[in-house]
Protein backbone atom coordinates (compact mmCIF):
# COMPACT_ATOMS: atom_id res chain seq x y z
CA UNK A 1 0.00 0.00 0.00
CA UNK A 2 1.32 2.81 -1.22
CA UNK A 3 -1.41 5.49 -0.46
CA UNK A 4 0.54 7.38 2.20
CA UNK A 5 3.32 8.13 0.09
CA UNK A 6 1.72 8.80 -3.29
CA UNK A 7 2.80 12.25 -4.53
CA UNK A 8 -1.13 12.79 -5.75
CA UNK A 9 -2.43 11.69 -2.54
CA UNK A 10 -2.95 14.33 0.28
CA UNK A 11 -4.06 11.34 3.32
CA UNK A 12 -6.16 13.22 6.03
CA UNK A 13 -6.23 10.68 9.14
CA UNK A 14 -8.30 11.01 11.94
CA UNK A 15 -9.95 13.37 9.97
CA UNK A 16 -14.36 13.98 9.06
CA UNK A 17 -15.89 16.06 6.16
CA UNK A 18 -17.47 18.56 7.68
CA UNK A 19 -19.33 19.99 4.60
CA UNK A 20 -19.88 20.20 0.68
CA UNK A 21 -21.09 22.54 -1.74
CA UNK A 22 -21.90 23.30 -4.88
CA UNK A 23 -22.06 20.93 -7.94
CA UNK A 24 -20.42 18.61 -10.03
CA UNK A 25 -17.14 20.23 -11.37
CA UNK A 26 -17.00 23.19 -8.51
CA UNK A 27 -17.55 21.52 -4.94
CA UNK A 28 -16.02 23.07 -1.53
CA UNK A 29 -15.19 21.53 0.81
CA UNK A 30 -14.41 21.62 5.01
CA UNK A 31 -12.61 18.76 6.41
CA UNK A 32 -11.79 18.78 10.41
CA UNK A 33 -8.39 17.05 11.00
CA UNK A 34 -8.47 15.91 14.55
CA UNK A 35 -5.79 16.62 16.97
CA UNK A 36 -3.52 13.29 17.39
CA UNK A 37 -1.45 15.34 20.28
CA UNK A 38 1.45 13.83 17.83
CA UNK A 39 3.06 15.62 15.35
CA UNK A 40 2.41 13.10 12.47
CA UNK A 41 5.64 14.43 10.66
CA UNK A 42 8.43 13.84 13.08
CA UNK A 43 6.86 10.81 14.49
CA UNK A 44 9.03 7.79 13.59
CA UNK A 45 6.16 5.08 14.89
CA UNK A 46 9.10 3.41 17.31
CA UNK A 47 6.20 2.43 19.99
CA UNK A 48 9.00 3.60 22.78
CA UNK A 49 5.91 6.34 24.03
CA UNK A 50 3.20 3.33 24.59
CA UNK A 51 5.88 1.17 25.97
CA UNK A 52 6.10 3.57 29.03
CA UNK A 53 2.68 4.92 28.98
CA UNK A 54 1.29 3.72 31.86
CA UNK A 55 -2.48 4.06 30.98
CA UNK A 56 -3.91 0.94 30.17
CA UNK A 57 -6.91 0.20 27.86
CA UNK A 58 -8.49 -2.64 26.25
CA UNK A 59 -7.78 -2.95 22.69
CA UNK A 60 -10.21 -1.42 20.09
CA UNK A 61 -8.26 -2.78 17.00
CA UNK A 62 -8.52 -6.34 18.48
CA UNK A 63 -12.34 -5.84 19.29
CA UNK A 64 -10.78 -5.61 23.39
CA UNK A 65 -9.72 -8.90 23.04
CA UNK A 66 -6.08 -7.21 23.88
CA UNK A 67 -4.14 -4.34 25.61
CA UNK A 68 -3.77 -1.01 24.52
CA UNK A 69 -2.30 2.10 26.02
CA UNK A 70 -3.65 5.76 26.26
CA UNK A 71 -1.21 6.36 23.12
CA UNK A 72 -1.51 3.88 20.50
CA UNK A 73 -1.46 2.62 16.26
CA UNK A 74 -4.39 1.49 15.79
CA UNK A 75 -2.16 -1.46 14.20
CA UNK A 76 1.02 -2.17 13.55
CA UNK A 77 1.24 -2.01 9.57
CA UNK A 78 -1.21 1.13 9.83
CA UNK A 79 -0.80 4.15 7.98
CA UNK A 80 0.01 7.12 8.54
CA UNK A 81 2.21 5.20 11.14
CA UNK A 82 2.02 7.87 13.77
CA UNK A 83 0.69 7.24 17.12
CA UNK A 84 -2.19 8.95 18.73
CA UNK A 85 -3.35 10.22 21.98
CA UNK A 86 -6.25 8.97 23.62
CA UNK A 87 -7.63 12.18 25.29
CA UNK A 88 -10.17 10.52 27.28
CA UNK A 89 -8.16 8.50 28.41
CA UNK A 90 -4.63 10.35 28.49
CA UNK A 91 -3.79 11.04 32.55
CA UNK A 92 -2.74 14.53 30.70
CA UNK A 93 -6.10 15.60 29.72
CA UNK A 94 -8.05 14.53 33.12
CA UNK A 95 -8.52 17.31 35.27
CA UNK A 96 -6.14 17.44 38.08
CA UNK A 97 -3.33 14.56 36.87
CA UNK A 98 -0.17 15.05 35.23
CA UNK A 99 1.60 12.50 33.06
CA UNK A 100 3.92 13.58 30.32
CA UNK A 101 5.85 10.02 30.34
CA UNK A 102 5.31 9.98 26.56
CA UNK A 103 7.03 13.35 26.17
CA UNK A 104 9.60 12.43 28.37
CA UNK A 105 10.60 9.46 26.26
CA UNK A 106 9.77 10.51 22.71
CA UNK A 107 13.60 11.41 21.04
CA UNK A 108 11.25 12.90 18.02
CA UNK A 109 10.18 15.52 20.29
CA UNK A 110 6.71 14.70 18.09
CA UNK A 111 4.34 14.53 21.48
CA UNK A 112 2.20 18.18 21.25
CA UNK A 113 -0.14 17.78 24.44
CA UNK A 114 -1.38 21.30 23.15
CA UNK A 115 -2.15 20.67 19.14
CA UNK A 116 -5.33 21.77 18.17
CA UNK A 117 -8.14 20.67 15.52
CA UNK A 118 -7.48 22.10 12.25
CA UNK A 119 -9.82 22.89 9.47
CA UNK A 120 -9.08 22.80 5.96
CA UNK A 121 -10.85 24.06 2.95
CA UNK A 122 -10.37 23.32 -0.43
CA UNK A 123 -12.03 22.84 -3.68
CA UNK A 124 -12.72 19.14 -5.64
CA UNK A 125 -14.56 18.46 -9.12
CA UNK A 126 -15.58 15.09 -7.76
CA UNK A 127 -16.61 13.18 -4.91
CA UNK A 128 -16.18 9.42 -3.85
CA UNK A 129 -18.13 8.14 -0.95
CA UNK A 130 -16.60 4.88 0.25
CA UNK A 131 -17.42 4.63 3.69
CA UNK A 132 -18.16 1.10 4.23
CA UNK A 133 -20.10 -0.95 6.37
CA UNK A 134 -20.73 -1.89 10.18
CA UNK A 135 -21.29 -5.36 11.41
CA UNK A 136 -25.16 -6.00 13.04
CA UNK A 137 -24.98 -5.69 16.92
CA UNK A 138 -25.35 -9.30 17.67
CA UNK A 139 -26.50 -8.04 21.22
CA UNK A 140 -30.50 -7.69 19.24
CA UNK A 141 -30.64 -11.24 19.16
CA UNK A 142 -30.51 -12.58 22.94
CA UNK A 143 -30.99 -15.82 22.20
CA UNK A 144 -27.93 -16.35 20.74
CA UNK A 145 -26.25 -15.26 24.22
CA UNK A 146 -23.79 -12.93 22.51
CA UNK A 147 -21.94 -10.25 25.09
CA UNK A 148 -23.90 -12.71 28.04
CA UNK A 149 -22.23 -16.54 27.30
CA UNK A 150 -18.71 -15.76 26.99
CA UNK A 151 -17.53 -18.00 24.83
CA UNK A 152 -19.60 -17.21 22.22
CA UNK A 153 -17.92 -14.53 19.77
CA UNK A 154 -18.37 -13.33 16.47
CA UNK A 155 -16.34 -14.08 12.79
CA UNK A 156 -14.55 -10.41 13.27
CA UNK A 157 -13.30 -11.28 16.63
CA UNK A 158 -12.68 -14.76 15.62
CA UNK A 159 -10.68 -13.32 12.72
CA UNK A 160 -8.27 -11.82 15.39
CA UNK A 161 -8.23 -15.12 17.10
CA UNK A 162 -6.76 -16.49 14.27
CA UNK A 163 -4.46 -13.81 13.74
CA UNK A 164 -0.59 -14.79 14.36
CA UNK A 165 -0.70 -11.00 15.11
CA UNK A 166 -4.02 -11.04 17.18
CA UNK A 167 -4.14 -11.09 21.01
CA UNK A 168 -3.74 -15.45 20.74
CA UNK A 169 -1.11 -15.51 18.85
CA UNK A 170 -2.88 -17.68 16.31
CA UNK A 171 -4.39 -20.02 19.13
CA UNK A 172 -8.00 -20.64 19.42
CA UNK A 173 -8.92 -21.07 22.87
CA UNK A 174 -12.71 -21.13 24.65
CA UNK A 175 -12.63 -17.24 25.64
CA UNK A 176 -13.29 -18.35 29.27
CA UNK A 177 -10.30 -20.05 28.97
CA UNK A 178 -8.08 -16.88 28.15
CA UNK A 179 -9.88 -15.37 31.07
CA UNK A 180 -8.00 -18.07 33.38
CA UNK A 181 -5.25 -17.84 31.74
CA UNK A 182 -5.33 -13.72 31.88
CA UNK A 183 -6.00 -13.88 35.54
CA UNK A 184 -3.05 -16.20 36.30
CA UNK A 185 -0.41 -13.78 37.01
CA UNK A 186 -2.21 -11.50 38.93
CA UNK A 187 -3.15 -14.05 41.07
CA UNK A 188 0.36 -15.59 41.49
CA UNK A 189 1.40 -11.96 42.24
CA UNK A 190 -1.48 -11.77 45.17
CA UNK A 191 -0.40 -14.68 46.82
CA UNK A 192 3.21 -13.75 47.21
CA UNK A 193 2.43 -10.46 48.32
CA UNK A 194 0.26 -12.12 51.09
CA UNK A 195 2.79 -14.57 52.63
CA UNK A 196 5.43 -12.02 52.21
CA UNK A 197 3.55 -9.84 54.79
CA UNK A 198 3.33 -13.10 57.24
CA UNK A 199 7.38 -12.86 57.97
CA UNK A 200 6.55 -9.44 59.63
CA UNK A 201 4.93 -11.08 62.08
CA UNK A 202 6.80 -14.50 61.87
CA UNK A 203 9.95 -12.34 62.71
CA UNK A 204 8.44 -10.51 65.39
CA UNK A 205 6.99 -13.26 67.33
CA UNK A 206 9.95 -16.33 66.37
CA UNK A 207 7.02 -18.55 64.73
CA UNK A 208 5.45 -20.15 61.98
CA UNK A 209 2.37 -18.93 60.35
CA UNK A 210 1.61 -22.39 60.39
CA UNK A 211 2.19 -22.99 63.94
CA UNK A 212 0.83 -19.83 64.90
CA UNK A 213 -2.45 -19.97 63.28
CA UNK A 214 -2.71 -23.61 65.26
CA UNK A 215 -2.23 -22.00 68.61
CA UNK A 216 -4.89 -19.48 68.29
CA UNK A 217 -7.41 -21.47 66.63
CA UNK A 218 -6.97 -23.71 69.69
CA UNK A 219 -7.76 -20.12 71.90
CA UNK A 220 -4.19 -19.56 73.29
CA UNK A 221 -4.31 -15.85 71.85
CA UNK A 222 -7.68 -14.63 72.63
CA UNK A 223 -7.83 -10.97 74.03
CA UNK A 224 -4.26 -10.37 73.88
CA UNK A 225 -2.05 -8.70 71.48
CA UNK A 226 -4.10 -7.02 68.93
CA UNK A 227 -1.43 -7.64 66.50
CA UNK A 228 -2.37 -11.68 66.62
CA UNK A 229 -5.77 -10.55 65.57
CA UNK A 230 -4.01 -8.88 62.55
CA UNK A 231 -1.95 -11.66 61.94
CA UNK A 232 -4.42 -14.16 61.96
CA UNK A 233 -6.40 -12.17 59.35
CA UNK A 234 -3.13 -11.97 57.02
CA UNK A 235 -2.78 -15.99 57.52
CA UNK A 236 -6.37 -16.16 56.59
CA UNK A 237 -5.97 -13.86 53.65
CA UNK A 238 -2.89 -15.70 52.30
CA UNK A 239 -4.89 -19.40 52.49
CA UNK A 240 -7.23 -18.09 50.44
CA UNK A 241 -5.26 -16.70 47.74
CA UNK A 242 -3.19 -19.74 47.91
CA UNK A 243 -6.39 -22.22 47.18
CA UNK A 244 -7.78 -19.36 44.70
CA UNK A 245 -4.36 -19.82 42.78
CA UNK A 246 -4.21 -23.89 43.21
CA UNK A 247 -7.65 -23.57 41.40
CA UNK A 248 -7.04 -21.33 38.58
CA UNK A 249 -3.85 -23.63 38.19
CA UNK A 250 -5.67 -26.76 38.12
CA UNK A 251 -8.45 -24.87 35.00
CA UNK A 252 -5.12 -23.54 33.67
CA UNK A 253 -3.74 -27.15 33.10
CA UNK A 254 -6.52 -28.69 32.31
CA UNK A 255 -6.98 -26.20 29.17
CA UNK A 256 -7.23 -27.63 25.73
CA UNK A 257 -7.45 -25.72 22.34
CA UNK A 258 -10.92 -24.93 21.56
CA UNK A 259 -11.41 -28.23 19.10
CA UNK A 260 -15.49 -27.91 18.10
CA UNK A 261 -16.44 -24.93 16.52
CA UNK A 262 -20.02 -23.65 15.61
CA UNK A 263 -20.66 -20.92 13.37
CA UNK A 264 -24.18 -19.57 12.73
CA UNK A 265 -25.07 -18.04 9.91
CA UNK A 266 -27.45 -15.00 8.61
CA UNK A 267 -26.97 -13.26 11.91
CA UNK A 268 -29.06 -10.24 11.39
CA UNK A 269 -29.14 -11.33 7.39
CA UNK A 270 -32.35 -12.72 5.62
CA UNK A 271 -34.23 -12.03 8.88
CA UNK A 272 -37.56 -9.27 8.68
CA UNK A 273 -37.09 -8.39 12.38
CA UNK A 274 -33.65 -7.21 11.30
CA UNK A 275 -32.53 -6.46 7.66
CA UNK A 276 -34.00 -8.45 4.89
CA UNK A 277 -31.19 -8.72 2.57
CA UNK A 278 -28.52 -11.14 2.23
CA UNK A 279 -24.99 -10.00 3.33
CA UNK A 280 -23.19 -11.78 0.50
CA UNK A 281 -19.92 -12.72 1.79
CA UNK A 282 -20.32 -14.24 5.15
CA UNK A 283 -21.02 -17.61 3.85
CA UNK A 284 -17.53 -17.48 2.53
CA UNK A 285 -16.08 -16.30 5.00
CA UNK A 286 -17.39 -18.45 7.62
CA UNK A 287 -15.86 -21.25 5.45
CA UNK A 288 -12.65 -19.32 4.86
CA UNK A 289 -12.31 -19.26 8.65
CA UNK A 290 -13.21 -22.84 9.10
CA UNK A 291 -10.20 -23.69 7.05
CA UNK A 292 -7.61 -21.59 9.05
CA UNK A 293 -8.91 -23.37 12.24
CA UNK A 294 -8.22 -26.77 10.76
CA UNK A 295 -4.65 -25.78 9.25
CA UNK A 296 -3.93 -24.54 12.75
CA UNK A 297 -5.42 -27.53 14.76
CA UNK A 298 -5.41 -30.87 13.10
CA UNK A 299 -8.26 -31.87 15.44
CA UNK A 300 -10.47 -29.20 14.67
CA UNK A 301 -14.20 -30.03 14.02
CA UNK A 302 -16.03 -27.22 12.24
CA UNK A 303 -20.22 -27.27 11.78
CA UNK A 304 -21.37 -24.47 9.94
CA UNK A 305 -25.04 -23.86 10.83
CA UNK A 306 -27.23 -22.19 7.95
CA UNK A 307 -30.03 -22.21 5.89
CA UNK A 308 -28.34 -22.94 2.91
CA UNK A 309 -24.33 -21.84 1.62
CA UNK A 310 -24.12 -18.76 -0.51
CA UNK A 311 -21.53 -19.59 -2.86
CA UNK A 312 -21.97 -17.29 -6.07
CA UNK A 313 -18.59 -15.93 -6.99
CA UNK A 314 -15.87 -17.06 -9.15
CA UNK A 315 -14.31 -20.09 -7.87
CA UNK A 316 -17.01 -19.82 -4.45
CA UNK A 317 -18.30 -23.59 -4.76
CA UNK A 318 -14.95 -24.97 -5.02
CA UNK A 319 -13.88 -23.15 -1.92
CA UNK A 320 -17.14 -24.46 -0.50
CA UNK A 321 -16.55 -28.24 -1.58
CA UNK A 322 -12.43 -28.07 -0.51
CA UNK A 323 -13.88 -27.09 3.04
CA UNK A 324 -15.83 -30.25 3.15
CA UNK A 325 -13.31 -32.45 1.74
CA UNK A 326 -9.89 -30.76 3.16
CA UNK A 327 -11.06 -28.86 6.42
CA UNK A 328 -13.92 -31.48 7.66
CA UNK A 329 -16.34 -29.12 7.54
CA UNK A 330 -19.92 -30.20 8.53
CA UNK A 331 -22.65 -28.06 6.81
CA UNK A 332 -25.57 -28.76 8.85
CA UNK A 333 -29.00 -27.20 7.06
CA UNK A 334 -30.74 -25.89 9.97
CA UNK A 335 -32.29 -23.06 12.32
CA UNK A 336 -30.94 -22.68 14.97
CA UNK A 337 -33.42 -21.41 18.11
CA UNK A 338 -31.07 -20.58 20.91
CA UNK A 339 -27.65 -21.23 22.54
CA UNK A 340 -27.32 -22.20 26.46
CA UNK A 341 -24.40 -22.20 28.58
CA UNK A 342 -23.46 -25.37 30.78
CA UNK A 343 -21.98 -25.16 34.04
CA UNK A 344 -18.59 -25.50 32.42
CA UNK A 345 -19.06 -22.78 30.35
CA UNK A 346 -19.72 -25.15 27.10
CA UNK A 347 -21.80 -23.30 25.01
CA UNK A 348 -24.72 -25.87 23.26
CA UNK A 349 -26.43 -25.10 20.23
CA UNK A 350 -30.32 -26.00 19.96
CA UNK A 351 -31.46 -26.41 16.38
CA UNK A 352 -33.96 -27.80 14.13
CA UNK A 353 -32.33 -29.74 11.49
CA UNK A 354 -34.31 -28.79 8.63
CA UNK A 355 -33.67 -32.01 6.41
CA UNK A 356 -34.47 -34.40 9.28
CA UNK A 357 -37.12 -32.21 10.99
CA UNK A 358 -36.20 -32.73 14.48
CA UNK A 359 -34.62 -30.16 17.29
CA UNK A 360 -31.27 -31.30 18.26
CA UNK A 361 -28.31 -30.10 20.83
CA UNK A 362 -25.03 -29.58 20.14
CA UNK A 363 -22.42 -29.08 22.70
CA UNK A 364 -19.44 -27.13 21.42
CA UNK A 365 -16.02 -24.99 22.35
CA UNK A 366 -16.96 -22.11 20.89
CA UNK A 367 -20.07 -20.34 19.02
CA UNK A 368 -19.06 -17.71 16.18
CA UNK A 369 -21.64 -15.77 15.03
CA UNK A 370 -21.81 -14.42 10.97
CA UNK A 371 -23.12 -11.26 11.26
CA UNK A 372 -24.64 -9.31 9.32
CA UNK A 373 -23.32 -6.50 7.13
CA UNK A 374 -24.83 -3.21 7.69
CA UNK A 375 -25.03 0.72 6.81
CA UNK A 376 -22.51 2.57 8.76
CA UNK A 377 -24.14 4.63 11.55
CA UNK A 378 -22.57 7.60 9.67
CA UNK A 379 -24.51 6.89 6.17
CA UNK A 380 -27.30 9.23 7.44
CA UNK A 381 -25.53 12.23 8.18
CA UNK A 382 -22.96 12.28 5.45
CA UNK A 383 -26.24 11.66 3.16
CA UNK A 384 -27.53 14.83 4.96
CA UNK A 385 -24.98 16.40 4.62
CA UNK A 386 -23.98 15.71 0.81
CA UNK A 387 -27.71 16.19 -0.04
CA UNK A 388 -27.56 12.82 -1.62
CA UNK A 389 -30.26 9.83 -0.84
CA UNK A 390 -30.13 6.38 1.05
CA UNK A 391 -32.42 3.57 -0.53
CA UNK A 392 -34.73 1.60 1.77
CA UNK A 393 -32.03 -0.27 3.74
CA UNK A 394 -30.30 2.44 4.48
CA UNK A 395 -27.20 2.46 2.34
CA UNK A 396 -26.46 4.59 -0.51
CA UNK A 397 -28.87 4.94 -3.22
CA UNK A 398 -27.33 4.69 -7.04
CA UNK A 399 -29.42 5.30 -10.01
CA UNK A 400 -30.40 2.40 -12.17
CA UNK A 401 -28.91 2.80 -15.24
CA UNK A 402 -25.55 4.41 -13.50
CA UNK A 403 -25.42 1.88 -10.22
CA UNK A 404 -22.19 3.99 -9.28
CA UNK A 405 -23.60 7.02 -9.23
CA UNK A 406 -25.69 8.66 -6.35
CA UNK A 407 -28.87 11.11 -6.63
CA UNK A 408 -26.11 13.90 -7.17
CA UNK A 409 -24.44 14.38 -10.50
CA UNK A 410 -20.41 14.67 -9.55
CA UNK A 411 -21.08 11.99 -6.16
CA UNK A 412 -19.93 8.28 -6.55
CA UNK A 413 -20.28 5.22 -4.44
CA UNK A 414 -18.16 1.92 -4.35
CA UNK A 415 -17.82 -0.97 -1.90
CA UNK A 416 -20.02 -1.74 0.87
CA UNK A 417 -21.04 1.82 0.89
CA UNK A 418 -23.41 0.57 -1.79
CA UNK A 419 -24.25 -2.69 -0.83
CA UNK A 420 -22.59 -6.04 0.96
CA UNK A 421 -20.02 -7.37 -1.46
CA UNK A 422 -16.52 -8.38 -0.56
CA UNK A 423 -13.10 -7.60 -1.49
CA UNK A 424 -12.61 -8.25 -4.96
CA UNK A 425 -15.97 -6.53 -5.95
CA UNK A 426 -15.03 -3.10 -3.39
CA UNK A 427 -11.71 -2.98 -5.60
CA UNK A 428 -13.95 -3.45 -8.82
CA UNK A 429 -16.40 -0.70 -7.93
CA UNK A 430 -13.95 1.24 -6.43
CA UNK A 431 -12.05 1.27 -10.06
CA UNK A 432 -15.65 1.78 -11.85
CA UNK A 433 -16.23 4.99 -9.42
CA UNK A 434 -12.88 5.99 -10.11
CA UNK A 435 -13.24 5.77 -13.91
CA UNK A 436 -16.53 8.27 -13.24
CA UNK A 437 -15.15 10.46 -11.29
CA UNK A 438 -12.66 11.21 -13.77
CA UNK A 439 -15.34 11.40 -16.78
CA UNK A 440 -16.72 14.20 -14.68
CA UNK A 441 -13.27 15.75 -14.59
CA UNK A 442 -12.39 15.61 -17.53
CA UNK A 443 -15.73 17.15 -18.87
CA UNK A 444 -16.61 13.82 -21.17
CA UNK A 445 -20.01 12.73 -20.86
CA UNK A 446 -20.69 9.23 -20.84
CA UNK A 447 -22.82 7.14 -23.53
CA UNK A 448 -25.78 6.45 -22.89
CA UNK A 449 -28.43 3.10 -23.95
CA UNK A 450 -30.99 4.87 -25.83
CA UNK A 451 -34.04 3.99 -23.46
CA UNK B 1 -13.75 22.71 -13.69
CA UNK B 2 -11.66 21.82 -10.40
CA UNK B 3 -9.89 18.57 -11.39
CA UNK B 4 -9.27 17.34 -7.34
CA UNK B 5 -11.33 14.60 -5.90
CA UNK B 6 -12.74 13.94 -2.38
CA UNK B 7 -12.45 10.12 -1.35
CA UNK B 8 -14.74 9.53 1.61
CA UNK B 9 -13.51 6.83 3.88
CA UNK B 10 -10.24 4.90 3.42
CA UNK B 11 -11.44 1.08 3.61
CA UNK B 12 -10.34 -0.99 0.18
CA UNK B 13 -12.95 0.56 -1.85
CA UNK B 14 -11.46 4.15 -0.73
CA UNK B 15 -8.16 3.27 -1.39
CA UNK B 16 -8.24 1.65 -4.53
CA UNK B 17 -10.23 4.63 -5.49
CA UNK B 18 -7.74 7.21 -4.94
CA UNK B 19 -4.95 5.17 -6.13
CA UNK B 20 -6.54 5.01 -9.74
CA UNK B 21 -7.30 8.46 -9.91
CA UNK B 22 -3.34 9.31 -8.37
CA UNK B 23 -2.13 7.28 -11.01
CA UNK B 24 -4.28 9.12 -13.61
CA UNK B 25 -3.01 12.16 -12.52
CA UNK B 26 -5.48 13.63 -10.55
CA UNK B 27 -5.37 15.05 -6.79
CA UNK B 28 -6.81 12.88 -4.12
CA UNK B 29 -8.07 14.09 -0.53
CA UNK B 30 -8.60 10.62 1.15
CA UNK B 31 -10.21 11.37 4.27
CA UNK B 32 -10.32 8.79 6.78
CA UNK B 33 -12.27 8.54 10.21
CA UNK B 34 -10.07 6.98 12.00
CA UNK B 35 -5.94 7.39 12.63
CA UNK B 36 -5.18 4.95 10.08
CA UNK B 37 -6.43 3.97 6.69
CA UNK B 38 -7.11 0.05 6.16
CA UNK B 39 -11.18 -0.25 7.07
CA UNK B 40 -12.34 -3.93 8.13
CA UNK B 41 -9.33 -5.09 5.59
CA UNK B 42 -6.85 -4.46 8.22
CA UNK B 43 -8.89 -7.01 10.91
CA UNK B 44 -8.83 -9.88 8.26
CA UNK B 45 -6.37 -13.13 9.09
CA UNK B 46 -6.67 -13.79 5.28
CA UNK B 47 -8.71 -13.58 2.24
CA UNK B 48 -11.15 -16.25 0.53
CA UNK B 49 -10.93 -17.58 -1.87
CA UNK B 50 -7.32 -17.50 -2.06
CA UNK B 51 -6.57 -17.85 1.47
CA UNK B 52 -3.84 -14.79 0.73
CA UNK B 53 -3.13 -12.72 3.82
CA UNK B 54 -4.65 -9.73 4.23
CA UNK B 55 -2.24 -7.08 4.05
C1 LIG C 1 -15.37 -11.46 9.58
C2 LIG C 1 -15.24 -10.98 8.17
C3 LIG C 1 -14.37 -11.61 7.31
C4 LIG C 1 -14.26 -11.19 5.96
N1 LIG C 1 -13.41 -11.87 5.14
C5 LIG C 1 -13.33 -11.52 3.83
C6 LIG C 1 -12.49 -12.25 2.94
O1 LIG C 1 -11.81 -13.19 3.36
N2 LIG C 1 -12.45 -11.87 1.62
C7 LIG C 1 -13.21 -10.84 1.13
O2 LIG C 1 -13.15 -10.57 -0.06
N3 LIG C 1 -14.01 -10.11 1.97
C8 LIG C 1 -14.09 -10.42 3.30
N4 LIG C 1 -14.90 -9.70 4.14
C9 LIG C 1 -15.62 -8.53 3.58
C10 LIG C 1 -14.73 -7.25 3.60
O3 LIG C 1 -14.58 -6.84 4.94
C11 LIG C 1 -15.37 -6.13 2.78
O4 LIG C 1 -15.62 -6.57 1.48
C12 LIG C 1 -14.46 -4.91 2.65
O5 LIG C 1 -13.89 -4.57 3.89
C13 LIG C 1 -15.24 -3.69 2.13
O6 LIG C 1 -14.37 -2.59 2.05
P1 LIG C 1 -14.90 -1.08 2.10
O7 LIG C 1 -13.72 -0.24 1.83
O8 LIG C 1 -16.08 -0.93 1.25
O9 LIG C 1 -15.44 -0.84 3.60
P2 LIG C 1 -14.68 -0.78 5.03
O10 LIG C 1 -13.66 -1.83 5.14
O11 LIG C 1 -15.80 -0.77 6.02
O12 LIG C 1 -13.94 0.64 5.04
C14 LIG C 1 -14.64 1.84 5.22
C15 LIG C 1 -13.69 2.89 5.75
O13 LIG C 1 -14.34 4.14 5.80
C16 LIG C 1 -14.14 4.77 7.05
N5 LIG C 1 -15.29 5.64 7.32
C17 LIG C 1 -16.57 5.27 7.64
N6 LIG C 1 -17.35 6.35 7.78
C18 LIG C 1 -16.56 7.43 7.54
C19 LIG C 1 -16.80 8.84 7.51
N7 LIG C 1 -18.01 9.34 7.76
N8 LIG C 1 -15.75 9.66 7.23
C20 LIG C 1 -14.52 9.16 6.98
N9 LIG C 1 -14.25 7.84 6.98
C21 LIG C 1 -15.25 6.99 7.25
C22 LIG C 1 -14.01 3.61 8.01
O14 LIG C 1 -13.32 3.99 9.20
C23 LIG C 1 -13.23 2.61 7.17
O15 LIG C 1 -11.84 2.82 7.26
C24 LIG C 1 -15.03 -10.09 5.49
C25 LIG C 1 -15.89 -9.43 6.38
C26 LIG C 1 -16.01 -9.87 7.70
C27 LIG C 1 -16.95 -9.18 8.63
S1 LIG D 1 5.49 9.75 19.41
FE1 LIG D 1 7.75 9.64 19.66
S2 LIG D 1 8.06 7.84 21.00
FE2 LIG D 1 5.97 7.71 20.21
S3 LIG D 1 6.14 6.42 18.37
FE3 LIG D 1 6.28 8.56 17.68
S4 LIG D 1 8.49 8.96 17.65
FE4 LIG D 1 8.25 7.10 18.88
S1 LIG E 1 -23.88 -14.82 2.81
FE1 LIG E 1 -24.63 -16.64 3.82
S2 LIG E 1 -24.58 -16.17 6.02
FE2 LIG E 1 -24.39 -14.24 4.95
S3 LIG E 1 -26.48 -13.48 4.89
FE3 LIG E 1 -26.11 -14.54 2.94
S4 LIG E 1 -26.79 -16.63 3.31
FE4 LIG E 1 -26.61 -15.62 5.32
Amino acid sequence: MDVGRHPNIDLLAYSEVESVEGEAGDFRVTVRKKPRYVDESKCTGCGACAEKCPTVTSDEYNLGLGKAKAIYKYFAQGIPSAYTIDANLCRNFQAGKKCGVCQKVCQAGAIDYKQEAKTLEFPVGAVIVATGYELFDARRIPEYGYGRIPNVITALEFERFLSASGPTHGHVHRVTDLAVQEALPEAEKTCQKAFKGLERFEKQFEMTSDAFYERYESGEFKGGDEDYEKWAAAVRAARKAKDELEELRRKAESIEAAHRLAFIQCVGSRDIRFNKYCSGFCCMHAIKEAIIAREHDRDAQVYIFGMDIRAVGKGFEEYRNRGAHEAGIHYVRSRVAEVTEERDHTPVVWYEDTKERVVRRMPVDLVILSTACQPSASAKPLADLLGIELNEFGFFKTLSHLPLDTTKPGIFICGCAHSPMDIPESVAQASSAAARAAQVLSGSGTMRLAS
Amino acid sequence: MNRDVLVIGGGIAGIQASLDLAEMGFKVHLVERLPSIGGKMAQLDKTFPTNDCAL
